[in-house]
């Protein structure tokens, strides 16, 4: 009776091949941006809302809020006032850092975006907008939803 | 002569990095969130300007031939007032009201505004919404949706607004 058996080895080497590729894709649609949506806020669905569109310019201040007026920026609750005046600043920096000649009041070129819940009340709102107004931005993005 | 020996095969064994490809794959796949979908409403919100400035930079009683010392900037005030429950109790255009009848108020607006902004005599510079402080985002949002459908007598989409708000107490028409 022969005592030799044969050695089965699989060849590995098309299953991580095509490990690699699911790999490659998933690092391709990670998005770390998504880390800044507070995901509990309902937004209002509107039919005219257009999709998202930084026209190349990804310089967006993304500001989260709540029913109740509670100002959120990746998960963590902010001081109006104290936030939006050191953004205005490092976006004032980052502009000048780019080329242009952005002087303390003058408008500033970042997309403030806010995402707010569908009851929270104008004048939490208004707050808001006013604080960024007040400290030079000009352009703003309101979320919502829109009409499956 | 010596037969030459054959070159020894070297195998790599792929299971290791094999198991490192599935350990980076499983984070990949946990930590996969795809993007909401969601839309946007684009502004430019300058602050609201005065709806009525003095002529360029003058003086009291520098200029004796000027009879009308205050230049009117064209202004479009659209007030919306809030319901205790934060919905749209009345809308008003200028100093009209609009929609009195109708349930449907954001409609009524919708063809009013139409109606002012096709005329080419009105010359808009700017549009203030006064929203009352406890108007919802939603209601607001509907209200921002149907001004910013609207094209101005120059043909450009309307999407220079300003805010202000109304305090409680002023939300009744």
């Amino acid at each position: 009776m022969s005592g030799h058996t044969d050695s089965a080895e699989p060849d590995l080497t098309p299953i991580l091949d095509m490990v690699f590729q699911l790999i490659t894709f998933f690092m391709m649609v990670i998005n770390f941006k998504s880390a800044a949506l507070d995901m509990t806020l309902k937004l209002p669905v509107i039919g005219s809302a257009m999709p998202v569109d930084t026209k190349g310019e990804e310089d967006v201040l993304v500001m989260n809020l709540a029913p109740s007026g509670r100002l959120s920026v990746y998960g963590q609750e902010v001081d109006v006032d104290k936030y939006v005046s050191s953004e205005a600043e490092s976006s004032r920096q980052t502009a000048n850092r780019k080329g242009q000649d952005i002087k303390p009041g003058d408008d500033l070129p970042t997309i403030v975006v806010i995402r707010s819940d569908e009851s929270t009340a104008f004048k939490d709102l208004y707050k808001v907008v006013k604080a960024c107004q007040d400290r030079g931005f000009r352009n703003f993005s309101l979320k919502a939803k829109r009409p499956t | 002569m010596a037969r030459r020996e054959k070159p020894a095969e070297v195998r790599i064994n792929l299971a290791a990095m094999l198991d490192m490809a599935f350990q980076l794959l499983a984070f990949f796949v946990m930590t996969f969130k795809p993007d909401p979908v969601e839309g946007q409403i684009q502004l430019r919100l300058p602050p609201p300007e005065a709806i009525a400035k003095v002529r360029t930079n003058q003086q009291a009683g520098q200029d004796t031939n000027n009879t009308n010392p205050v230049e009117g900037v064209e202004t479009l005030i659209i007030s919306i007032y809030s319901r205790p429950d934060g919905g749209i109790k009345s809308v008003a255009v200028g100093e009209g009201q609009v929609g009195e009848d109708s349930p449907d108020k954001i409609r009524a607006l919708e063809s009013r505004l139409r109606v002012i902004l096709d005329d080419k005599d009105n010359p808009f510079k700017q549009v203030i919404l006064q929203v009352g402080s406890r108007i919802r985002y939603d209601e607001l949002m509907r209200v921002i949706d149907v001004c910013t459908r609207q094209k101005l007598p120059t043909g450009e989409q309307l999407t220079k607004l300003s805010f202000v708000e109304l305090p409680e107490g002023q939300g009744a028409l």
